[in-house]
């Protein structure tokens, strides 16, 4: 292992609770939809998905106007910099919910459109929620800005490398990015959270 | 000095313990790759590895381990300067090694990933022939996660040097590698390619790999290495240690010596005492090289299939032979038609699946190389491969992800010397057919004859007869009533033989009416003889009746546990029984109601006594257009959308069944694709099943498309029409590229565009004919072009 501060959280399905609003929202639904096929989706995705997620704690150093240095990277990045304003130090993360869901996803992707489009909201929905959950163990009782991610405002997605080096994240959590610095597995997150205060 | 080799079947061995945490000790900056200081402080790496070898290991990890072409442009310096630190400290000492270590390359390989396999295979084959001429003793694959792209790193070792190959691999607390292999999976594959010693390292604690090491100790003929962490990291008072010290670490050791591991070392967090003091209470422990397994065991990328006692059943259906439609989707290139064949067959409870994809007019070796690559991505049973061209089954056999099942080779001298020597290259369990020169023996002794000559012949090229199932090969009673006869008595004396057995069972009834009644009967006989494997029918009922049945008489089913939840099953007492009984809406409620089974039943209802077309244009279309409606309106989901859509292609599918397929319309086709560098595939998957339930062809070519294969597809089918999506701005230009491609090659080509990043402005800088807001609009669309 190149580093070793590193530190592992892992949830089993139980213990996260997918948030009703994300689903909605990628289902395209309202809060209250449900259908017998969507919980045969919850079922299959609950048997493959792996929550995983690394984390480690870094300094945060804003004192060049646009850039966040966070030890490991310097990002030019006047979004960052603002949702990071007042921190001095930082979480880094990068979570997955497993190759398998990958591989559920692909085998829906020829059984049934209707299934895959379904447990594919689940499993977005899922994964954020599984952010939040291991964010709110992360926090504790720190405060924290909203977590912030390679892709969002002027943050350019080519980050993701970096940043998934700085966590071994191919070591910990089998994650890997194509040439367009897309992650797989596919339903995997990194974010930067800013403590503001301790 | 011994080869290594020797010294590992005499007694136990040590590997050295950790590099990148007593690097950093040494003053290696965190996160600046170990690798460097091969030029930049040999004179450390050296001291690093002369303190392992003083604490009395035999064997030294040269640091190399993330060195590759894809990550340094001068690896060929770093992996030359690596071996001479090593070299350097093994000189003039007594049983001291160096292994050529090599990691993984970081990245995911095809299908689920973007490495090809072959790509990873010279990634690796590089970095051997930098390490060729440099003196290592040993080549050690180690902390790799992933099968396939450890059998890549295998092959690349054993077709670019001579040197011993050891290979370990990281298991996770359930026993499993990241990418799903378990301990037999990982050892079926690793002995098929005749790696010297295998095993686990990194990730765990020696307390945790107790749990698995088991399974290597009952699984493996080969000797099993155990390299752990100094268990898990933690922070104690701002600094990082590992939760386990050397005096802790060597008493698991004992235990995991005990329990079968050979060869004992340390990785993450272990120092040169761990190593000490492992040796020093393991070293007087008795030694015994493991012996000998009599597994016949074939495996996928997550699990072995061991042939034994219990019957195996090998799906069938991926034959072409008598099987017009599978004719039909090999001819065209389908390979959804495959996929599902597959996913149903391993839902139907098939242990392994056949895969022939012979036809006269079509290239076997790419299409089968397709087919594996593609079922492999949506099934994870073992494959048969199954091929009368040797050349087929070698670049098959090379690129499959496990030890596949091989079918076959036969008793003629041809046969045999085609095909054993690519099974002794790439692994695998081989089916023997009792056929030679003279033909099928017409009788039991002489079919048994010829399979020992071939299990003898095999031996010469270092197949164990365990890796030899024999089909004494079924023909049909209705030329000869005494076939079966002769075929039961053969399985017989090859079960007396400790020779395993297999049947192409349904060929018995070729030729008679009801013929699964006769095939039953026969596969019941042949279980009771001792059949251990059937390539068969999963979809047949009676078949899975005797199976089942036999397995709850022979003792093989505990508490007739399987044979209970199948009799529930056929009874439908599982089935939700909340669902409406068919008498009780019409196709028109099912589809709007997105009711697959009961559209597919009401369709079947109505066309006895309706013309097809007009069960498309008086029910199947009428329903999507109330939906469709419906949820232009908002009144209706995208997932109700999509499910009465699915409903619609079932109950038109079955529509086609009864229309002539020469008489099928493929005028009113599109080509979708997901555009080269996007892996999001939803938003074109949702107007796929929307343009299919219409009734529109689809070519669909899936996701990452390059612009020419999109072209190529157009051009084949003479189809004007193409729908491109992207979700990433990222992967926009090559929306833009695809669309100057094909308005470059034929200005009348049409192109639809969506997706999330999209709009119509954006739509028409990019020189798109139509943005499409949602499925339904482009349907709309679509159905406007058709009727100009």
């Amino acid at each position: 292992m190149k580093y070793s501060d590193l530190k592992i959280i892992s949830a089993s399905p139980d213990e996260v609770t997918v948030n009703r609003n994300e689903l909605a929202q990628r289902l395209r639904t309202d809060r209250e939809f449900n259908a017998p096929l969507l919980d045969k989706c919850r079922e299959s995705f609950n048997k493959a998905v792996h929550y995983k997620c690394v984390y480690i704690q870094s300094p945060v150093d804003l004192s060049t106007e646009g850039v966040c240095d966070l030890g490991f990277m310097k990002i030019p990045s006047r979004d960052l910099y603002k949702n990071l304003r007042g921190c001095s130090e930082a979480f880094v993360m990068a979570l997955t919910a497993g190759l398998s869901v990958d591989r559920l996803l692909a085998r829906l992707n020829i059984t049934s459109q209707a299934e895959h489009f379904m447990t594919d909201a689940l499993s977005s929905a899922a994964i954020e929620s599984f952010c939040d959950h291991a964010c709110a163990i992360m926090q504790a009782s720190l405060r924290c800005a909203p977590r912030y991610s390679p892709g969002y405002g002027d943050l350019s997605i080519t980050f993701q490398k970096p940043l998934l080096e700085r966590l071994n994240a191919f070591e910990t959590l089998g994650i890997t990015l194509n040439s367009a610095y897309l992650m797989t597995p596919v339903k995997s997150i990194t974010a930067i959270m800013g403590i503001r205060s301790v | 000095m011994k080869k290594i080799t020797e010294l590992i079947k005499e007694k136990r061995v040590y590997f050295d313990g950790g590099t990148g945490t007593m690097l950093q000790s040494m003053g290696l900056p965190a996160g600046r790759p170990p690798e460097l200081w091969n030029i930049e402080h040999p004179e450390k790496i050296t001291a690093l590895h002369n303190s392992y070898f003083d604490a009395g290991c035999n064997i030294v990890k040269t640091n190399t381990f993330g060195i590759n072409r894809c990550k340094f442009e001068n690896y060929r310096e770093l992996i030359r300067a690596g071996i001479a630190c090593a070299k350097k400290a093994a000189q003039g000492r007594e049983e001291a090694y160096v292994a050529f270590d090599m990691g993984p390359t970081g990245r995911l390989l095809e299908p689920l990933g973007d490495l090809s396999f072959e790509e990873a295979v010279s990634v690796y084959a590089d970095n051997i022939k930098a390490a060729s001429d440099c003196g290592a003793d040993l080549v050690l694959i180690e902390t790799m996660n992933d099968s396939y792209e450890t059998k890549a790193a295998v092959l690349a070792v054993k077709e670019n040097c001579d040197l011993p190959v050891f290979v370990t691999n990281v298991y996770d607390a359930a026993g499993k590698l990241m990418t799903g292999a378990d301990p037999l999976a990982m050892i079926a594959m690793l002995e098929g390619l005749h790696v010297d010693a295998l095993g686990m390292n990194c990730s765990l604690g020696p307390d945790k790999m107790l749990s698995i090491i088991s399974d290597f100790k009952r699984y493996s003929s080969t000797p099993v290495i155990v390299n752990p962490n100094a268990g898990l990291p933690e922070v104690r008072d701002g600094i990082t240690v590992y939760n386990i010290d050397a005096d802790e670490f060597s008493d698991y050791m004992v235990q995991l010596a005990e329990n079968g591991a050979c060869i004992l070392g340390g990785c993450c967090g272990t120092t040169p005492e761990f190593i000490t003091k492992t040796r020093a209470k393991t070293e007087a422990l008795p030694y015994t090289c493991p012996d000998e397994k009599a597994l016949t065991v074939v495996s996928s990328y997550t699990h072995g299939v061991i042939i034994d006692n219990d019957p195996v059943l090998i799906g069938e259906r991926i034959n072409p032979t008598g099987k017009s439609k599978l004719k039909a989707a090999l001819r065209s290139g389908d390979l959804n038609y495959i996929l599902n064949e597959a996913i149903k067959q391993a839902e139907s409870g098939a242990h392994v699946l056949d895969v022939n994809v012979g036809l006269p007019e079509i290239d076997e070796t790419e299409m089968m190389l397709r087919c594996i690559s593609s079922i492999q991505s949506v099934t994870d049973l073992p494959l048969q491969i199954d091929s009368t061209k040797p050349d087929t089954l070698a670049a098959s056999m090379r690129m499959y992800n496990g030890k596949p099942f091989v079918n076959s080779v036969n008793g003629t001298e041809d046969s045999m010397n085609a095909v054993l020597p690519i099974v002794q290259r790439y692994g695998g369990v081989l089916i023997a057919l009792t056929i030679d020169e003279s033909g099928i023996p017409d009788n039991a002794a002489d079919r048994v004859s010829i399979a020992q000559k071939i299990i003898d012949r095999a031996a010469g090229y270092g197949i164990k007869k365990k890796d030899i199932v024999v089909d004494p090969l079924a023909l049909t009673i209705s030329s000869n009533p005494e076939s079966a006869l002769i075929t039961l008595q053969a399985v017989s004396m090859l079960k007396e033989k400790g020779i395993r057995t297999s049947l192409g069972i349904s060929n018995i009834s070729f030729g008679l009416p009801k013929r699964e009644l006769i095939t039953a009967t026969f596969y019941a006989n042949a279980l009771q003889c001792g059949l251990n494997c059937a390539i068969m029918n999963p979809f047949s009922e009676v078949m899975m009746n005797t199976y089942y049945t036999y397995r709850a008489l022979s003792g093989y089913d505990k508490g007739c546990t399987d044979y209970i939840r199948y009799a529930s099953a056929e009874n439908g007492e599982t089935v939700q029984k909340s669902a409406p009984a068919v008498s009780e809406g019409s196709l028109h409620t099912s589809i709007v109601k997105g009711l697959k089974d009961q559209a597919v039943s009401f369709a079947a209802g109505l066309l006895e006594n309706t013309a097809p077309l007009d069960v498309i244009n008086c029910h199947i279309v009428p329903a999507l257009n109330e939906i469709g409606e419906a949820f232009e309106k908002k009144k209706a989901y995208l997932p109700q959308l999509l499910m009465s859509a699915e409903a619609a292609s079932a109950a038109f599918d079955e529509v086609k069944k009864k229309i002539p397929s020469d008489k099928t319309d493929k005028s009113r086709a599109i080509v979708l694709a997901t555009v080269k560098g996007d892996i999001h595939d939803i938003g074109k998957n949702i107007v796929k099943v929307l343009m299919e339930s219409y009734g529109f062809t689809v070519y669909d070519l899936g996701r990452d498309v390059p612009p020419e294969k999109i072209l190529s597809c157009a051009l084949e089918n003479n189809c004007k029409l193409v729908g491109l999506s992207a979700l990433m701005t990222t992967t926009v230009p090559a929306m833009a590229e695809t669309i100057e491609l094909l308005k470059k090659t034929d200005k009348s080509f049409v192109t639809l565009v969506g997706g999330a990043v999209l709009n119509q402005e954006y739509a028409d800088m990019i020189g798109a004919d139509f943005y499409g807001a949602d499925a339904m609009d482009s349907v709309r669309f679509a159905q406007r072009y058709y009727s100009k």
